[in-house]
């Protein structure tokens, strides 16, 4: 489907409601539509066309339009292009319709948008607080531009939570908020009848950190990109890119060629790692520590190279607006081709081991069930979506970086399983070893030392932009409004796990609480990039402090 | 009594070495180096010098650990060492009883707990012991019947005396499958599974009474690779003096690192499926039981 055509879909079926159109960027559709023509709109997008949902966007624009603004976002996958549907809401009540009827998948954004914002949603089935505290006070709106990033409001303890009550005949087995197979702060509440999950409510977001609203609020374009990386400690370069790519878009920026291999070379080690990483989790979470610690063995030399490349095992700092502020010079190609090898044969011998394995299979064949019905409706994404034989990678779809340069397959997989998610991600890392083997090749090409572009001129402020980026766990997906004083007007991040996580529930119901870590694993969830906080990994090993001629004698040697 | 002094002395001081090889070879196997081979007494000493904490809904307190150990530490006794058992006064009925009264006492500490975990740990417990204490059972009387006696000494003599016998073997491989879960090793750790319950029944116990239900397992597992290696294969390979000795030895240490080696290569089992196989031990064992009634 072309942008004219759902125009013209849209022009005719919402009559009135539809108020306008534009094209900010090339590879966007920008829709204005009446607060009350909504629903209908997102119903034909949703029901009617291939669009599929991505995430809903709040915004306080009382100072530059005088309203509250609630964006809809959508893709075209296969038509590579993004389409926004663009609601205002009064600025003293504001009150839109919610679409979480229509796509299950908006209720965590529409509940997001309602506790930072204050807009509230009609009709929606679960208007339960999703991300402030349980303490914080009513009809405070932190993301409101009139709150200071640094204030603290009172607590009111006496408010709590409420969980749903328990189905007759349960009792409650609770998985977090502190549950050992999960690493980080989550509360799945089990209601169960003996071994069997009945139902399960979830209660998150105990460790929000507020990143949007420091780049809101205080801080650069040129910071940002460095705390984007800090909103994840695993795949933190994807924010990262993500980021720069959106101000890129934004301020039409075009990035050197060697960059963009640069940085997709970052990126396919970053889901290399990532993968390993989740294959032993994984392993661990179902008891399987052979798994777990021999995954995590052929990782580390790859944390070595990034290392080596970049200066640091993980939250690389390398990325800018613009471009990379390292270059991989052609003397370190060999060593770097060496260890994909090496590793490549060794994920090999993984594959060939997990494949055949009985116990393994009996574990996680025809666990977690999510359909292709069910993945459109959640708004799913990444591995668990192609698992569910939905060709689906922003890579391909909206190709960024140097990925429309290299060769590489999507790979799905059928079974809609636990299983299934395993295979894509064992299959998709040998992909990514030929991606970086590809992009070395170019790098062989290109001259050195072209790495970044120099800005020279301001952002622009009123312009948007959408970047979606394939983290390992699925698509990341950043949104930009670009504001004066040389900051975002609004910059929303939509992690991989924020669509994925509210799956759990329909995967998790009717199956036996020792499937229950295994499934909530499957998902790779990435607690602290949906709650936007920060995992700090402590090296408990001699710390030595570099002065500032050392770095500098150091930074000239080995550039 | 002299000698049950003795006994009760290996039992608790040597079990622990055996539980230190295990965890030095599944380290082998992860690719680690692994604690050093005395760590089990290390850890031990350690939780013996920790404080108690304990769950506000316990009625029994430390009970029951001391229980469990003291029957393991029984059944041990019964156990024949060179020939006859520490203790003369038992037979094979009351090692069974100790066995089961041990588990009884695990599952009696994770009903006291009072958490929702150990609950659920506690009826996978039950479960379990039902089904596979059994094959126990059912092994020690087709050995019975073979040796016209209940004695464990009577039993060891029986195939060095009269010839290997194959419903004796049958029943060993089926205690050898059983062990596994006797033992709650991988893949059938199902009542603690850490991934899951966080220790089943053991999830409120903590410092000395935890280390007492440890001290118990881990005794456990030498009891039940001595009864196999004694009563089932108890071939000494024409040796005899202080090599009949080593080569106990060394068949006591292939049976645990075959369990280790199980454990070390498995992901865990949910307890449906687990339920499943444990059906099929006992039916191995029953074929054992079938033989020795028509005398093979």
């Amino acid at each position: 489907m072309t942008k004219q055509d759902i125009l013209s879909l849209l022009k005719a079926k919402l009559g009135a409601g539809f108020m306008g159109s534009t094209e900010p960027i090339h590879d966007q559709l920008w829709v204005e539509v009446k607060p009350e023509a909504v629903v209908q709109a997102v119903e034909i997008l949703h029901r009617q066309t291939p669009a599929r949902y991505l995430v809903s966007v709040g915004s306080d624009e009382r100072d530059i339009k005088k309203r509250f603004a609630v964006y809809h976002l959508f893709t075209f996958d296969k038509d590579h292009f993004f389409i926004t549907l663009d609601v205002t809401a009064d600025p003293h009540t504001p009150r839109i319709p919610s679409i979480t009827n229509v796509i299950a998948g908006a209720n965590w954004s529409e509940r997001e948008i309602r506790d930072l914002l204050g807009i509230q949603f009609e009709n929606h089935p679960d208007p339960r607080r999703l991300i402030l505290a349980d303490d914080w006070p009513a009809e405070v709106y932190p993301l409101r531009k009139e709150f200071d990033y640094s204030q603290k409001p009172e607590s009111h303890p006496e408010q709590a939570y409420k969980f749903k009550d328990n189905p007759p005949g349960t009792t409650v087995v609770a998985m977090g908020p502190y549950f050992p197979v999960f690493e980080e702060a989550t509360y799945f509440r089990l209601y169960v009848e003996g071994e069997k999950v009945v139902d399960v409510d979830y209660r998150g977001f105990y460790a929000h950190r507020g990143i949007e609203k420091l780049g809101d609020q205080t801080l650069t374009y040129n910071q940002i990109p460095f705390m984007a990386e800090r909103i994840c400690g695993i795949c933190g370069f994807v924010h990262n890119v993500s980021f720069c790519k959106l101000v890129e878009h934004a301020a039409d920026i075009k990035v050197p060629r060697r960059a963009d291999f640069i940085r997709t070379i970052m990126l396919e080690l970053e889901r290399i790692h990532s993968h390993a990483l989740w294959l032993g989790v994984a392993g661990h979470i179902i008891g399987f520590d052979t798994v777990l610690m021999q995954t995590w063995r052929m990782r580390e030399p790859i944390m070595w190279l990034c290392e080596k490349i970049t200066g640091n095992r993980k939250t690389y700092g390398m990325n800018l607006i613009g471009g990379v502020r390292r270059d991989i010079p052609r003397t370190l190609v060999p060593e770097i081709r060496t260890k994909m090898n090496n590793m490549e044969k060794e994920w090999l011998a993984v594959l060939d081991a997990v494949k055949d394995d009985t116990t393994l299979r009996m574990r996680l064949e025809k666990v977690g069930i999510l359909n292709k019905e069910g993945c459109h409706e959640w708004a799913a994404v990444g591995p668990v979506a192609r698992a569910a034989d939905l060709d689906m990678d922003a890579r391909k779809d909206h190709p960024y970086c140097a990925y429309d340069a290299v060769d590489f397959k999507v790979i799905t997989a059928d079974s809609n399983d636990v299983w299934g998610r395993t295979v894509v991600r064992i299959l998709e890392t040998l992909e990514s070893f030929k991606i970086v083997n590809q992009s070395l090749d170019a790098l062989m090409e290109l001259p050195e030392g072209d790495i970044i572009t120099e800005i020279r001129q301001d952002i622009p402020a009123g312009r948007i932009a959408i970047s979606a980026v394939e983290a390992p766990r699925g698509e990341d997906v950043h949104f930009l409004l670009t504001g004066g004083n040389n900051r975002p007007e609004r910059w929303r991040v939509r992690c991989p796990t924020y669509p994925n996580l509210p799956t759990i529930p329909d995967m998790v119901r009717g199956e036996q609480v020792a499937d229950v870590p295994i499934i909530v694993g499957s998902i790779d969830p990435c607690f602290s990039c949906t709650e936007r906080m920060e995992v700090v990994d402590v090296d408990s090993g001699k710390i030595r402090i570099y002065g500032q001629e050392e770095l500098s004698s150091w930074t000239a040697k080995h550039s | 009594m002299l000698r049950i002094l003795i006994m009760v002395m290996a039992l608790l001081f040597l079990s622990p070495l055996l539980e230190g090889i295990l965890r030095k070879f599944k380290a082998l196997v992860h690719s680690r180096i692994g604690p050093p081979l005395l760590q089990p007494y290390w850890d031990t000493l350690k939780l013996l010098g920790k404080d108690n904490v304990r769950s506000s809904h316990s009625m029994l307190g430390p009970v029951p650990a001391y229980l469990s150990l003291a029957a393991v530490l029984l059944a041990g006794l019964l156990v024949p060492v060179g020939g006859s058992a520490a203790f003369a006064g038992g037979d094979m009925i009351l090692f069974l009883y100790m066995i089961g009264f041990a588990s009884v006492c695990v599952m009696l500490a994770g009903m006291d707990s009072g958490s929702p975990y150990a609950f659920l740990g506690t009826a996978r417990e039950m479960m379990t012991s039902l089904t596979v204490e059994p094959v126990l059972f059912i092994a020690l009387i087709t050995a019975a019947l073979k040796t016209h006696s209940f004695r464990f000494s009577d039993m060891a003599f029986y195939q060095q005396s009269s010839g290997t016998s194959l419903s004796m073997i049958i029943s060993g491989i089926a205690l050898l499958l059983g062990i596994q879960a006797q033992l709650s090793k991988l893949p059938f750790d199902i009542p603690e599974a850490e991934g899951e319950l966080m220790g089943g029944p053991f999830i409120e116990i903590s410092g000395p009474t935890f280390a007492l239900y440890r001290w118990g397992f881990i005794i456990k597992q030498l009891i039940f690779s001595l009864i196999l290696v004694q009563i089932f294969f108890p071939w000494t390979f024409g040796l005899s003096g202080l090599w009949a000795v080593l080569a106990q030895i060394a068949k006591i240490l292939v049976v645990i690192l075959l369990v280790g080696l199980v454990d070390v290569v498995n992901p865990r089992l949910r307890i449906d499926q687990a339920m499943i196989y444990y059906f099929g031990v006992v039916l191995t064992a029953l074929v054992g039981l079938v033989f020795a009634l028509v005398g093979a």
